[in-house]
C-alpha cells in the first residue's frame, strides 16, 4: 500500500527572517518596527489555523527568542494539547536581543559557529526548552546541521530522533540568487529523508556503527529537474519558494500541486513509500508582502497549499505526521541505508526532460536524460568525508559534500576549444567520426530485479556519414556495494558487418563550486589482465597510457578520500587514463571495445573510499 | 537629489532575475524612476512588469495541471514498447 508522508513545520519567530528587514524598509511609513514583530506571531497563528483547519497536524519548532516569549510557549502548549501537534526545538532564528545580550554574538547559522559556541548554544536552548515545556525535544533542526554538531546533540540529549539537517541542494546557485549574501552553501544530500552517517550528515549511513543517530529531513521537497541548472529556491513545497520564482499568476499557483504530486508518483519507484516535507517561517506572510507580491496573494496561497495536503489526507492519499511520529515511523519501514530513487519528469518548462536520482550509502547520482543517460553530478558517500563546518575550520561557510563529477560546474560535455568537462558518458566511433551519447536526448524508465535498482535508457540513434546505429544503455544499481553496472548494446545497425567502437568514459575532478580545486596529488591507473599497469599522479601535465587488455582503469582523489573505477566486465577491453591541464583541470579514465550489432560492452563503475 | 528608497511595491530589478541574482530596486521618487544598484537597468513599473511578462514565458507549463496519472503517463506515447 502506497504511503506518502507530510511533515509540516511552523515556528513562532519573534525576528523574522524578511519582515524585519527589506519589506518593512519599504512600508515603514504604513507598518513601525513594533507592529512587524508583533504581526509575526499573528502569522504563526494564522499558519496553524490554516492546518488546523484543513484537518493537518504540525511541529511547532520553538526558536530561542520564542522560548523566552509567553505568548508563543503558551500557544504551542495550547495547539499540543488541543490538535496533538508536537513542540520541537529549532536552531534558526537565533540572532535576537536575548541572544545578543548572552553572547554578544550575532551569526543567525549556528552551524558557523565555533564547536565551543555550538555546545554552548545547544545546552542552552534545550535547558531552557526543559524549563519551559518540562522535557527535552525529540526534534530540531536548522537549514544545515553538521555531523559533528549533531554528534553532540545525540551525546548530550539522546532522545533526540529527528532533524531538518540540509537544505537540499542550497548551493553556490542558491548563494548567486540571493546576492551572494545567503550562508546556505550546501549541495550533496539526499533530497528525501535519510539516516546520515556519523562522519558527514549528507552522506547516508552504512550500518549501525555509521548511524549518527536521528532520521534527517531536508528543509523542503524540491524539483529535481529545476534545481539542476537553477537556485532551489524557487521550486520547492513552499508557495513563497514558486513565487519568487514567478511562476505564479497573481494567486494562481498550479505548479506548487504538479510538484506535489510528483513526489506522490515516487512512491511508485521507492516501494509505495514517498514524502513531502513543508517547513515555513513567519517572515514570507507579512502584511507588506514579499517583493512584488501583495499579501492577499501570499496568504492565498498558503491557504490553497495546505488545502491540498488536507483534500489528500481526507481522501486516504497523505498521512500526516508531526517530526518524532515520522522518525518511528521511518526506522520501523524503511531500510537505513536506502536506496532512494527518483526518475523526475519536467511539469513546467514544457519539455520532455527527465532526471534521474538514486542516492545510497556508497553515493548520490544524478543522471540527466536530455544528455543521453549521462551521470552528471556524483557524491561519493562511500568516502565518508568528515568536513566539520563553522568558523575555526577549513570548510567554514562551504558545507556541500564533494562532488567527483558534476556537470554544470565543470562544463559536462561542453568546452570551449580545449580538453573535456566533468562527465559520466559514452561516446561511439565509425569511420573517423565520434559522438557522444549525451549529445542524444532521451527518456528513462525505473523497475527492481530483485534489490537491485535498474534504470532503463530508451535507446538513441548516433548517425554517422555511412552508417547509423541504435545504442540501448541499462544502469543496474546494487544498494550500497558502491557499484553500479553499466551496458551499453548495439540494437541495431544499418550496416551489420560494421564495427563500432564504444567508449565508456568517465571526465572527473573534485570540489564544490564552479571554481578548480587542486588536483595534484590524484592518482591515474591503468592495468593490464597480462600484468603491463602505467600509474601517475597528477601533474597537469597532459599524460597518458592505454593496455589492450584491461582489468581496471581508476582514478583516486586524495583530498576527497575516494577512489573510483571502471572494470569491464566484457573480455579484451581497452582501457585508459588522461591526466588534464591547466585549462581543463580534470582527469579521464575509460574503457572501450569494437562492437557489433546484437554485440554489448558491460562496464562497472565503481566508487570507493580510497 | 535624496536618496533612493525601496518602492511602495518592492521589485526586484527584472534585468538582474535574468541572471537568477535577486536583487530589489530602488525608486526615485522624483521622477517616479526605479533603478538597480548592481546592474545598468532603470525604468519605470511598466517596463518592470513586461520584463517579467518575459522572464515568464521559459515555464511553458506554469498554468498547466500535471496529476498523478498525468505525471505517470507523460513522455510515454514516445516510447511504446513495455517496460522490461
Amino acid at each position: 500500500m502506497s504511503q506518502f508522508v507530510l511533515n509540516l513545520i511552523h515556528r513562532p519567530e519573534l525576528v523574522p527572517e524578511y519582515i524585519d528587514t527589506d519589506a518593512q524598509e519599504g512600508q515603514s511609513e504604513q507598518l513601525s518596527k513594533k507592529e512587524v514583530v508583533g504581526e509575526s506571531l499573528d502569522i504563526f497563528r494564522l499558519q496553524q489555523q490554516i492546518a488546523h483547519d484543513n484537518g493537518l497536524t504540525t511541529t511547532i519548532q520553538m526558536t530561542y527568542p520564542s522560548l523566552f516569549n509567553d505568548e508563543a510557549c503558551t500557544l504551542a502548549k495550547q495547539h499540543h494539547d488541543e490538535f496533538g501537534d508536537e513542540i520541537g526545538h529549532t536552531f534558526l532564528g537565533l540572532n535576537s536581543k536575548e541572544f545578543r545580550e548572552k553572547y554578544g554574538l550575532k551569526d543567525p547559522a549556528i552551524w558557523l559557529y565555533t564547536m565551543e559556541h555550538k555546545r554552548l548554544i545547544v545546552d542552552d536552548s534545550f535547558e531552557r526548552f526543559r524549563e519551559v515545556f518540562g522535557f527535552y525535544p525529540t526534534s530540531t533542526g536548522s537549514y544545515f546541521m553538521d555531523a559533528e554538531l549533531v554528534r553532540y546533540i545525540k551525546e548530550k540529549y539522546p532522545g533526540v530522533k529527528i532533524a531538518v539537517a540540509t537544505c537540499f541542494e542550497e548551493g553556490p546557485k542558491v548563494f548567486r540568487h540571493a546576492n551572494y549574501s545567503w550562508y546556505t552553501i550546501m549541495d550533496g544530500s539526499p533530497w528525501t529523508a535519510w539516516v546520515p552517517s556519523k562522519h558527514n550528515i549528507h552522506a547516508i549511513a552504512e550500518n549501525d556503527d555509521d548511524d549518527i543517530g536521528i532520521v534527517a529531513v531536508p528543509h523542503l521537497s524540491r524539483d529535481l529537474v529545476a534545481i539542476m541548472d537553477n537556485a532551489g529556491d524557487m521550486f520547492g513545497t513552499h508557495p513563497q519558494n514558486i513565487i519568487r520564482g514567478l511562476i505564479n499568476h497573481d494567486d494562481r499557483l498550479p505548479y506548487m500541486y504538479n510538484l506535489i504530486d510528483q513526489y506522490r508518483v515516487l512512491a511508485d519507484q521507492n516501494r509505495g513509500y514517498s514524502y513531502n516535507l513543508v517547513y515555513v517561517g513567519p517572515g514570507w506572510m507579512g502584511k507588506a508582502g514579499r517583493w512584488e507580491t501583495p499579501y492577499r496573494v501570499l496568504k492565498k496561497s498558503y491557504e490553497d497549499f495546505l488545502a491540498y495536503y488536507g483534500e489528500l489526507k481526507r481522501a486516504g492519499a497523505l498521512v500526516d505526521m508531526t517530526m518524532t511520529e515520522f522518525a518511528d515511523w521511518f526506522r520501523a519501514t524503511q531500510p537505513r541505508s536506502g536506496p532512494c530513487v527518483a526518475l523526475w519528469k519536467d511539469v513546467l518548462y514544457g519539455t520532455k526532460n527527465q532526471a534521474f536520482w538514486y542516492a545510497d550509502s556508497a553515493f548520490r547520482v544524478q543522471i540527466d536524460l536530455k544528455m543521453g543517460g549521462a551521470i552528471t553530478d556524483l557524491r561519493p558517500y562511500a568516502s565518508k568525508l568528515e568536513r566539520p563546518t563553522g568558523a575555526g575550520t577549513a570548510a567554514n561557510q562551504d558545507a556541500s559534500y564533494p562532488f567527483i563529477v558534476q556537470s554544470r560546474y565543470r562544463a559536462g560535455p561542453f568546452v570551449h576549444y580545449a580538453g573535456e568537462g566533468a562527465i559520466k558518458s559514452a561516446k561511439v566511433r565509425f569511420g573517423g567520426e565520434e559522438i557522444d551519447l549525451s549529445s542524444c536526448r532521451t527518456l528513462g524508465r525505473v523497475s527492481e530485479r530483485g534489490e537491485t535498482r535498474v534504470l532503463t535508457i530508451k535507446p538513441v540513434e548516433v548517425e554517422f556519414a555511412s552508417v547509423t546505429a541504435t545504442i540501448g544503455t541499462e544502469y543496474a544499481f546494487e544498494p550500497n556495494t558502491g557499484e553500479i553496472r553499466i551496458t551499453r548494446r548495439i540494437v541495431a545497425c544499418t550496416d551489420p558487418s560494421a564495427q563500432l567502437e564504444l567508449d565508456e568514459f568517465m571526465t572527473a575532478c573534485w570540489g564544490t563550486t564552479e571554481y578548480p580545486e587542486d588536483m595534484t596529488g590524484c592518482g591515474l591507473r591503468v592495468r593490464g589482465r597480462n600484468g603491463g599497469e602505467h600509474t601517475i599522479e597528477y601533474a597537469y601535465v597532459c599524460r597518458e597510457a592505454s593496455v589492450d587488455d584491461v582489468e581496471v582503469v581508476e582514478a583516486t582523489f586524495p583530498m576527497v578520500q575516494t577512489r573510483v573505477s571502471l572494470v569491464p566486465e566484457t573480455p579484451t577491453c581497452r582501457g585508459y587514463y588522461e591526466e588534464g591541464y591547466s585549462f581543463a583541470p580534470n582527469l579521464k579514465i575509460g574503457v572501450s571495445k569494437a562492437l557489433r550489432v546484437g554485440e554489448e560492452l558491460v562496464t562497472c563503475l565503481r566508487v570507493e573510499q580510497g | 537629489m535624496p536618496q533612493g528608497r525601496t518602492g511602495l511595491i518592492n521589485y526586484r530589478c527584472p534585468e538582474c532575475l535574468f541572471h537568477q541574482v535577486d536583487y530589489d530596486l530602488l525608486h526615485d521618487r522624483a521622477i517616479d524612476q526605479y533603478y538597480c544598484r548592481r546592474c545598468n537597468w532603470e525604468g519605470d513599473e511598466k517596463a518592470i512588469l513586461s520584463k517579467y511578462a518575459v522572464y515568464k514565458t521559459k515555464y511553458a507549463d506554469a498554468l498547466k495541471r500535471w496529476t498523478v496519472d498525468a505525471i505517470r503517463a507523460k513522455d510515454e506515447a514516445d516510447w511504446p514498447e513495455p517496460a522490461a
